[in-house]
Formats: structure tokens, C-alpha cells, sequence
């Protein structure tokens, strides 16, 4: 399906403000930009602007527009009278309706656009499967990975620096993570170290798929032009033009048995070397139209990067060459195909880890099999998310998870449904693969806020409150004052729980424009102690103190879970909280669900042109209950995915 | 070089360690002149999980006049070019991470300083391409993160470690300044891409154009810095060398590897070496031996005893000596000068454990090798006490020319090692006995191991005039008393057990006295 480029807005518009808007129109200028001046920019300006929001810099219409979450934020406060601090000055009824009007109009005026297409450099992972698609093997350390070790297996992302996120939060988005000298030479080593291995004895299988036939001996320069040609088709992506291609293959001519190899190795490292290799969307076809559809080679590097985080393979670039991608049966069930591939897993390994954060349980244990298990109970539950057709919201809640004999200890009874875990003679502690299970005892732990390595990377209620509230309902918050001290401890007379002290702690109103939204999320949580464990689960043993100094730990009857959102909602617990997060608050988290997928889909930052597509695509899933597997489809047939805006002067 | 320094800079700029394979080059530039003498060497082997002390210590010998244990027979030919100390290593018990972090450091509290082979690799690097190479052969382990390094910089930081042979072959011998040959087709490779990148651009529209710009600019940097790199002539045709084929198992990663090792050093590509044949508390499965359980599991071999684990225990440390005796052969076959490429490397064998169960820290095995005319080699020095690893690694030092007055803990150099006078182990003479008092045997002899395969867990107290007392007991009080460490020394020792005849057996320990008044564990190592 093709999503119509005018959406109307409002029902979104209301869902967000949650009450009727009266007056219409407005002008930023006039109506606006005043009252920012007489309210706000007192505390929002120069160089440490609270809250990192800094009106003073927004003056073109351009600006407005970049800030288009900002409104959305502002709006949000005014509307639950959170800003201006209740300390400050309040503006009044009617300026307040001012605001609310001109956002109305500024959001209805939106039109769904694609991005002007940016060409991007291949992350290290993208690199790393594109360069194994290629060849059919992987670059891999000789190292010996022992139990208990880690090791980097893989050359290039050993050789690769770590990709910063982008302003998308995600790692493919490159465009601000420029190539260097020092990328180059690594690129140079490793393409100069897969061809060592495409021309060894041990890749013999791999070099007939672009020769044809066993080599013996020398090259013949048959195999040596259809090795070039086959090699062509994948590097870049897409067929070229056959003058194109006769040209380098005309370079084998006249060269002897004996250089030809050096010939082709030359060839093949100075194509993978070239932009067109090493950025994505070079080569795109350019129309005079200033917005189009992609090229279907184009269209077909989008899914595939997308879901596989790799080039197409010869299934999808043959589809794409027959033009058979734009009919809508064939895309859609290259989605399902795709989905149903293990390359898939890059969803998991790629998107949900760096959405949730979750290489941060990484730090959580030394023990490297505790640890492995710990991490891969969320992405093994992911993937089963993307790839099983499962509903969006099973993400809060869900009766199956994946657990190990490293982790069944916090299952209960419902570990008894795993095969049982016999460790070989002579092996002191290994790595032992997940089991599906089905939550029948243990329901605390359905979901993704409350598994044991989730818990266990936030350290405290703060931390875990922060992480709810900006992973899974997509609110920003600043980055806290440095100037916080800490929670100071129980003196000895007194015996506060921590969530009493803290409470203590915060009552300054500045503190408490995040802290009311953080607060009651992450002492919701309290339930589990810091390392994840249930406290009132029968088998509970509490940690040992750290440090001997270290306050003791509150106990159960003592822990008070319950709370309030600034939005109204209360509950006792956690699992209250959850029923909230996938009923009161479905909209919020459907909404930070689709744009994070947006995100990393397109690669990019979102725009305030992608705003109605997100909106209609909230509306869909919200409307449908729809599974993940439709947010992809969903993603896959937007205006932003499917189209381009060319730049301005091509 | 400019060149190199922005490069470093950019490098700490985005926070990350990057290994890089032609950085060190950038400094090849300076290379001048052959030096007339071959250049000094040092290189390092290090064997995890120490060892099944019976099977390695040399019993009795003297300097010149000695015989090579069973775990020494794999090198056995090449007596006259080794050193082997003894009575080297002084704690009662050590972790895996601080002994492994002693063997090049002297003391694991020595945490802030570089370890001895990284001074040494300061003073011989000369203008070598690479001033030294940290090598190893498996996965970081975390949970104890010093049983992974042996190098340390000059902060005490650990040395990012390179396993990969093909890696450190490409590294050192195919890159762009490896040979004339390599630098054209390097150069010719940018004037294509530049080529293509400037025909893309000419139908780019500006944010293609963008993008090309910053390839072009990063092309052109490149072709700048392969211009300005001077190099000399390479004294060895490196275009020969084979690369190293995949390694299917470890014993040939670790063979290709030894390879690089023998190849680097007599290129001169560097000069200071050091190599792990695993982590000390190694993980790894010996299965190319046809063992299935974990090295580490099997080094424990009093609580994991049985005749088939010991056994393929002693086979992983016969592997582990048949590595060191494989480096040797390899330095040998290469002519330098009038000697040998050994002749002009100093080769520091060994592990940071004796008793591989107990962990007990003396007579842990410690070789040196080559270095002719800086060691005296073809000799077994056994010290009369137990020393610092400290009081070696000054005298190592002192071997390259550099003069320290203290390294770590220890403020003198240990003698001995160019053939100077050392005091020398002696028995020392102590009336022998036992006596039982009902069911208390209480017995006064020299304590040591069983060297009987079967009975590993057996310790033997002589008495002069009869059959040795059997001291038959638990972990608990193998490792309480720590029997390990008096092994060869005179104690009393009095328990419990059964008498058969003049046969003793003492089951059940309840005091151990040195005769000569030797403690261990006083320091926590």
C-alpha cells in the first residue's frame, strides 16, 4: 500500500493535546515568538540552556520546522501546567490557546515528503556483511575463543572504529561519521586480505560461483572475465551498463596466464575501494521530477539494509532488474521472505540492541556466560518479536521468554520446561544456548522491562525510570545538572527507604519537571533488586554488600511500588504499570515504536515531513493491533522509504 | 612527521584503540644506515596453567651436570643453548591474574609502570617499523582480566594483544612499504579511484557532491602520505614470503605464528616480541590432541585426579615444550652474521606458577635461551633460596644496558645469569624419624611429590632406613598445609592415619613445622 502524501492530522493532534482546540491559524512570529521571550527564554537560552532547548536560536521558518518536536514537547507542558515551573511567572488562559492554535495549523499544514536523498557510508556491520555477501565467506581473527574469553571474531569490525550513533540514535546513520585516513587504510587491508583468501586452496568453493569452473592452475581469462562480471553484479549492487562493464573487462585483454590474476585482484580492489562501493545511493537513478520513487535496485539496498543490515541477494537484484519490485504482491512477499531469513536476525543484533541500549548488560557481569546469557534473553526475545509475526505491544507484556540454566534461577517453575542442561566432563562453565519458554508462574517477568539483564544495566530506580521513558515512551529528557549530589544515606536514628530519602532529596521544583515523569516509572521497579532478582519470589537470596558501608538494601515490606503519571494514571506495581503502558498509554508507546523503526529504517534523523506517515502508521497499528511483522510492511510502503527528493541544484 | 602525528591524534580523538596496520610505518621513514653488528633481541614465551611439578623439576644435578626432566625432553636438544633456573618464584599461593601479571612485572602490585620487555623494546626498537609485537593465542577473559596480559605500557595499561598470524603477516610484510612493488600497485589503485570518483562527480548534484569531496580529500591525503614515506631499500626481498594459510586448529596458528615470530625478528621488522600460548588460567580445549576436558580444568589436577586427566595434561604441557623447542630450532636455521639469528635473541621461557593446583609459586619454570654472550647458556642454576621474579627481570634489564636500581619490589640483580658467581642450593642435613603416639604418627623427613602417575595426589616423606611415610589426604589439607610448597624441603609433620608393618600412611593432617623454619603465604600473591 502507498501512503498518500496529504494526511489530515487532527484526530493525532488531539490524541497528543488531549482537549479541543478553539481558535485556528497563527503566525510563529506574531503569535508565538513573543511569548517565548516573556515565559521561556529566560532559562532557554545560550550556551547552558535548560534542558538543552534553546529558543534563542530559532528564527527562520526552517528552524521552526527542524524544531518540530520541541513543540510538541512545549505543547505537552503547558498543556499538564508542568512549564513554566510553578515558581515562574504563568502565562495566561489565553496566551496559552495562542500556542495551542498556531501548532495546530503548524501541524496540519505538514505535507508527507521524503528526505532529500543523502548518499551514506556503510557502517561497519553493513561493511562487514556486504564484503561476506560478496565473497560468501567472513573475514574472521584467528583467535581461539575459549569459554569464559571474548574475543572479536570478526576482521572488520576488529579493524573498523565503532560507529558513533547518528543523530537517529542508530549506527547506520553515518552521514556524520565521515570517512578517514585511518578508514581508508583499514578498508584498503581488508579488501586486500579477502582477496588473499578468495585466491587460497581453502576458498575453492567459493571462487567457482564467480568463475564457473575449478581454477587449475593459472586463471584462463574465460573464468577471469566471468569472475569480474559475477563480481560486478554484487559489488555494485545493481547491472550496469554493458559498456560499463566491457570497459573493465577489457583490461583482461592481452594479459598473460600469469597476470591476469594480478589484473583481476587489481580490478576487484579498485571497485571495492570506490565511492560507489563504499557509499550508499551513488549510483541512484536521478529524474527531472524534484520528488520520485527510487530506483528499484535502489528500493531493494533500502529493504535489505533494512531488515538483513546487508546488500540484496541474487533473489532481490534479479526482481529488482525485471522492474517485478514495484508490483505489490512480489514486495510484499520479498518482505515475508526476507523476514523469514536468519539474516533477519541483524533486527535483533542491529536495531533492537542499539534501541534499547542493550550492550550496556555487557557491563552487568564479568562472568562472560552469565553475561552472553543475560543479554541474549532480550535480543532472542526480540527477534522472535520481528520475525514470529507477533503484535507490537507484547514488547510490555508477553507469556514467552527465553531463558538458560544461567538464568532459570528467576523463572521459578516455569524452568522446568527447558530440556535439561547436562554439562560435558572437564568444562568448567560454558555458554549454554536459550530455550523458548511460556510464562505460566513467573508473569513479573513477561516483557522487556522486567528481565533480568534489563533490570540489571539500569542501576537504581532513577536510571530505570529514564530508560522506560525514553526508550519504550520516546520522551527526551535533558542531561541531569551536574551539580546533583548524592542521595545522602540514612543517619543512624533515621530509617527512610531509599524512595523516601530521594523524595527528600528532589522536593526543588526544577528537579521535578523530570522527575515526576522518571520517578514513578523507575520505582515501579523496586520489586527487583539490582541484580534483577524477584524479591518476592520464594527463592529470593539477597546480594551480598559491596562495600561494608554500603546502605542495606530495602527490604520487601518495606518497598513501596506504587504511583503516579503526570498524566493521572496510578498504580500499585508493575504489572499495573504495564497494563497502563499497552492501554492509557498505548498511543505513546505505539508512537515511539513506529518512529525508532522509522529511524533506523531510513537511516536518518526524523524530519517533520515524515510526521503524517508516523501518524497514520500509529493510527494503523493502533486501529489493527497491528504484529511487527505489518510495521515493517508498513515502514517498507511509506512516501519516506519509498521515494526521494533529489537536492536542489541536481 | 607530521603525517603520523595527526593521524595519532585523530586516533585519541574518537576514544578508541584502534589496531592499525600501517601506523607504525609512518616512522620508517627515519631508517638509516645498516648497522654493522646484528641487532639485540628479546622475546618471550609464556605457557599457561604452570605445571605437575614432578613431571618438570630437575631432581638433584648441579650446574654443569645435571639431567633434563620429563617435561624438558622435547627441547633436550638444545642443552648447550639454554638456562635453566631454579628456586625462581617466592609465594605461598597467587592468583592466575597477579602471578601471570609478576612474570614480565616483577610484583602484581607493580600496576603503574610498563613490564621489563616494554623497557627493553624502548632501548633495542632502533628504527624498526614496529617497536614490538604483543602476541597471543586466545579470547580476553574478563572476569580476571590480568590473566589475559603479560606487556604493560609505561602506565601500567595492559598492551592490546594480536593473535592473528595472517594479520600480523599482512601487517608487516604486504603493506604499501613492504616493497617497491607493493607501493606502485598501491599508488596506481588511488589514481583509478580517484578516476572514478571524479566521473561520478561530474553528474553529482550537491549532496553527492559532498560526499565525493570527502572521498577525494581522503584519497589525495593518501596518495600525499605514500609520496612523502621514504624507505630504504628492504634488506630482504619480502615478496617471497608465503602468507600463512588458514589455521584449522591452534597447534597451527600457533606454528604460522612462530613462523611470523622468526620472520619478523630476522627482517628486522622489530625487536622485541612477546607471545602467550593462551591466558594463564587457559579455557582452552586441547582437542587436536584428542583431549575433550578444558586446560584449566585439568591443571587442577589433585581435585580433578584421575591417571587419563593427568595424562592429557602432561600431554597440553609436552605441547607447550615442544612450542618452545620449535622457536628455538627456528631462531637456529636462520644465519646472521657469523652466528645464528638465536645467537643475537634473548629468550625468556616460562609460566607464572609452579604447582598448577595449588598455584603455589615456587620453582616455577623459567628458561632462558640464546643471547650469546649476554647468558651462559648449557647450565641449570638452582638458587639457594627462593627468588624474586623482580631480581631476574633487573638482571634482564641490565643485559640490554639498562641500569635500574629497583624493578617493582626487588632492589638487586640476580647473579649468576653471564656465569658470575651465585650461591648455589644445598641440601642442608637433619636427622630423619617418625614416631607414633596411638593413632598419631608424627614424622621428620623431606617432603615430596609422588612421581608415580597413578598415585598423583601422593605425597612421600623420606626417612632415612625405611619406606617412605605416605601422606594420603583431602584438598582440604593438601592445600590448608600447603604440602606443595615444602615439597623438597625438610618439615615435621603430624596427623593421623594407619601404620601396616614399617609402612605409613597419614590420612588427616594436624600440624606442619619447617625444619629450617620456611613459611608460606605470608604475602597475599
Amino acid at each position: 500500500m502507498n501512503f498518500s502524501s496529504k494526511i489530515s492530522v487532527g484526530l493525532a493532534v488531539s490524541m497528543v493535546i488531549g482537549c479541543p482546540l478553539t481558535a485556528s491559524g497563527g503566525d510563529f512570529d506574531q503569535d508565538v515568538k513573543p511569548l517565548l521571550g516573556k515565559y521561556c527564554i529566560k532559562c532557554h537560552s545560550g550556551e547552558d540552556a535548560n534542558g538543552d532547548i534553546d529558543f534563542s536560536t530559532i528564527s527562520t521558518t526552517d528552524d521552526v520546522d527542524a524544531a518540530f518536536e520541541t513543540w510538541e514537547s512545549v505543547v505537552k507542558h503547558l498543556q499538564a501546567g508542568t512549564m513554566p515551573p510553578e515558581d515562574e511567572r504563568q502565562p495566561a488562559d489565553n496566551e496559552r490557546n495562542r500556542i495551542f492554535a498556531w501548532y495546530e495549523s503548524f501541524v496540519n499544514n505538514i505535507e508527507a515528503q521524503p528526505a532529500v536523498f543523502k548518499p551514506r557510508r556503510l557502517s561497519a556491520t553493513e561493511y562487514r556483511n556486504t564484503l561476506r555477501s560478496i565473497f560468501g565467506f567472513d573475514l574472521q581473527v584467528a583467535i581461539i575463543e575459549a569459554e569464559q574469553t571474548v574475543a572479536e571474531r570478526s576482521m572488520v569490525l576488529k579493524l573498523l572504529p565503532t560507529d558513533p550513533p547518528g543523530r537517529s540514535g542508530f549506527q547506520n546513520d553515518t552521514h556524520q561519521n565521515p570517512l578517514t585516513t585511518v578508514i581508508w587504510d583499514q578498508y584498503s587491508f581488508l579488501v586486500d586480505a579477502a582477496l588473499e583468501q578468495l585466491f587460497s586452496p581453502e576458498r575453492r568453493a567459493e571462487l567457482r560461483t564467480f568463475t564457473g569452473s575449478d581454477r587449475v592452475g593459472d586463471l584462463t581469462s574465460k573464468q577471469a572475465e566471468r569472475l569480474l562480471r559475477v563480481f560486478l553484479l554484487r559489488a555494485r549492487r545493481r547491472t550496469l551498463p554493458e559498456s560499463d562493464v566491457a570497459q573493465i573487462v577489457s583490461r583482461l585483454q592481452d594479459k598473460s596466464s600469469a597476470e591476469l590474476l594480478a589484473t583481476v585482484k587489481f580490478e576487484i580492489k579498485t571497485v571495492l575501494m570506490s565511492p560507489a562501493f563504499i557509499y550508499r545511493g551513488l549510483l541512484v537513478t536521478v529524474q527531472r521530477e524534484k520528488q520520485q520513487s527510487v530506483d528499484m535496485f535502489e528500493l531493494a539496498e533500502r529493504l535489505s539494509y533494512f531488515l538483513w543490515a546487508d546488500m540484496p541477494d541474487d533473489r532481490l537484484l534479479s526482481l529488482a532488474a525485471d522492474n517485478a519490485l514495484a508490483e505489490p504482491t512480489v514486495y510484499a512477499a520479498q518482505i515475508d521472505r526476507m523476514l523469514a531469513s536468519p539474516k533477519a536476525r541483524s533486527l535483533a543484533d542491529d536495531f533492537a540492541v542499539q534501541w534499547l541500549a542493550l550492550n550496556e548488560i555487557e557491563h552487568v557481569s564479568d562472568n562472560v556466560p552469565q553475561m552472553v546469557a543475560l543479554k541474549s534473553q532480550p535480543i532472542d526475545f526480540m527477534h522472535y518479536l520481528f520475525t514470529a509475526d507477533q503484535p507490537l505491544l507484547q514488547l510490555i507484556d508477553s507469556d514467552i521468554a527465553f531463558i538458560s540454566p544461567h538464568t532459570s534461577r528467576h523463572y521459578g517453575p516455569d524452568a522446568r520446561q527447558m530440556t535439561r542442561y547436562v554439562k560435558q566432563k572437564g568444562i568448567e562453565v560454558e555458554i549454554v544456548p536459550n530455550q523458548k519458554i511460556k510464562l505460566e508462574h513467573a508473569i513479573e517477568r513477561g516483557g522487556i522491562l522486567t528481565m533480568p539483564g534489563v533490570l540489571a544495566m539500569n542501576k537504581g530506580p532513577i536510571q530505570r525510570g529514564a530508560w522506560i521513558l525514553e526508550r519504550v515512551l520516546g520522551q527526551q529528557l535533558p542531561e541531569p545538572p551536574a551539580d546533583v549530589g548524592q542521595v545522602p544515606p540514612n543517619s543512624a536514628d533515621e530509617h527512610l527507604t531509599f524512595r523516601q530519602r530521594f523524595e527528600q532529596h528532589r522536593s526543588n521544583p526544577s528537579c521535578a519537571v523530570c522527575h515526576d515523569r522518571i520517578d514513578p516509572l523507575g520505582f515501579a521497579l523496586q520489586d527487583f533488586d539490582r541484580g534483577g532478582q524477584y524479591l518476592r519470589s520464594n527463592n529470593y537470596r539477597p546480594p551480598k554488600r559491596r562495600k561494608s558501608r554500603e546502605q542495606p538494601a530495602d527490604t520487601k515490606s518495606q518497598i513501596d511500588t506504587s504511583g503516579q503519571l503526570p498524566s493521572g494514571e496510578t498504580f500499585e506495581n508493575i504489572t499495573e504499570l504495564k497494563q497502563i503502558l499497552t492501554t492509557s498509554q498505548r498511543n505513546a508507546v505505539l508512537r515511539n515504536i513506529v518512529k525508532r523503526t522509522m529511524s533506523y529504517a531510513l537511516c536518518r534523523q526524523l524530519m517533520i515531513n515524515d510526521r503524517p506517515t508516523i501518524n497514520l502508521i500509529v493510527e494503523q497499528m493502533d486501529e489493527t493491533s497491528g504484529t511487527w511483522r505489518d510495521l515493517f510492511h508498513a515502514v517498507a510502503n511509506s512516501v519516506a522509504f519509498r521515494e526521494m527528493r533529489r537536492s536542489p541544484d541536481n | 612527521m607530521p603525517t603520523s602525528i595527526q593521524r595519532r591524534t585523530l586516533l585519541r580523538g574518537a576514544g578508541v584503540l584502534l589496531p592499525l596496520p600501517f601506523l607504525n610505518l609512518m616512522e620508517a621513514s627515519a631508517r638509516t644506515a645498516e648497522p654493522t653488528l646484528p641487532p639485540r633481541r628479546f622475546l618471550t614465551l609464556f605457557k599457561p596453567n604452570g605445571v605437575h611439578p614432578p613431571s618438570w623439576n630437575i631432581s638433584g644435578g648441579t650446574e654443569h651436570d645435571f639431567r633434563m626432566s620429563p617435561l624438558m625432553q622435547p627441547f633436550k636438544k638444545h642443552r648447550d643453548d639454554v638456562l635453566i633456573l631454579d628456586n625462581m618464584g617466592d609465594f605461598g599461593f597467587s592468583s592466575h591474574a597477579n602471578s601471570t601479571r609478576r612474570f614480565l612485572s616483577g610484583h602484581h602490585t607493580n600496576t603503574k609502570a610498563a613490564s621489563m620487555d616494554q623497557l627493553i623494546a624502548d632501548r633495542i626498537k632502533g628504527d624498526t617499523p614496529h617497536r614490538s609485537l604483543e602476541l597471543t593465542t586466545e579470547g580476553l577473559f574478563p572476569n580476571q582480566i590480568g590473566c589475559s596480559y603479560i606487556s604493560y605500557d609505561k602506565n601500567g595499561a595492559p598492551m592490546p594483544r594480536e593473535s592473528d598470524p595472517q594479520l600480523i603477516f599482512d601487517r608487516l610484510f604486504r603493506n604499501p612499504l613492504a616493497s617497491p612493488t607493493h607501493r606502485r600497485r598501491m599508488s596506481s589503485i588511488l589514481d583509478r579511484v580517484l578516476e572514478d570518483a571524479r566521473s561520478l562527480s561530474r553528474t553529482a548534484g550537491s549532496e553527492d557532491r559532498r560526499t565525493l569531496d570527502e572521498y577525494l580529500n581522503v584519497v589525495r591525503e593518501s596518495e600525499k602520505r605514500l609520496r612523502n614515506m621514504q624507505q630504504a631499500e628492504p634488506k630482504v626481498d619480502v615478496s617471497r614470503f608465503t602468507r600463512p594459510a588458514n589455521a584449522a586448529n591452534l597447534d597451527q596458528q600457533v606454528e604460522s605464528m612462530l613462523d611470523m615470530i622468526e620472520l619478523a625478528l630476522w627482517t628486522d621488522s622489530t625487536r622485541c616480541v612477546t607471545y602467550m600460548l593462551g591466558n594463564s588460567n587457559s579455557r582452552m580445549i586441547f582437542d587436536f590432541l584428542g583431549i575433550t576436558e578444558q586446560h584449566h580444568y585439568l591443571s587442577h589436577f589433585f581435585r580433578n585426579f584421575s591417571r587419563t586427566n593427568l595424562e592429557s595434561l602432561l600431554k597440553i604441557s609436552l605441547w607447550h615444550m615442544e612450542k618452545f623447542d620449535s622457536l628455538l630450532t627456528r631462531l637456529k636455521s636462520r644465519r646472521e652474521g657469523d652466528g645464528t639469528l638465536l645467537d643475537n635473541t634473548v629468550v625468556l621461557y616460562g609460566s607464572g606458577m609452579g604447582h598448577s593446583d595449588n598455584h603455589t609459586v615456587t620453582r616455577i619454570p623459567i628458561i632462558l635461551a640464546g643471547g650469546k654472550g649476554l647468558l651462559k647458556t648449557g647450565r641449570y642454576v638452582r638458587y639457594s633460596e627462593n627468588q624474586e621474579l623482580g631480581r631476574l627481570h633487573i638482571a634482564l634489564l641490565e643485559t640490554f644496558g639498562i641500569d635500574v636500581d629497583t624493578f617493582a619490589n626487588s632492589v638487586d640483580s640476580l647473579p649468576g645469569l653471564n656465569g658470575s658467581d651465585f650461591e648455589p642450593y644445598q641440601e642442608r642435613a637433619f636427622a630423619s624419624w617418625v614416631k607414633v603416639e596411638g593413632i598419631q604418627i608424627t614424622v621428620q623427613g623431606r617432603i615430596r611429590m609422588s612421581d608415580n602417575l597413578d598415585e598423583a595426589k601422593v605425597f612421600l616423606v623420606d626417612v632415612e632406613g625405611q619406606p617412605p611415610v605416605r601422606v594420603e589426604v583431602e584438598f582440604r589439607d593438601f592445600h590448608n598445609f600447603n604440602l606443595a610448597y615444602h615439597c623438597g624441603t625438610g618439615i615435621t609433620l603430624t596427623g593421623t592415619g594407619s601404620t601396616a608393618g614399617d609402612q605409613y600412611i597419614i590420612r588427616k593432617v594436624t600440624e606442619l613445622k619447617s625444619v629450617y623454619g620456611r613459611k608460606p603465604g605470608t604475602q597475599n600473591g
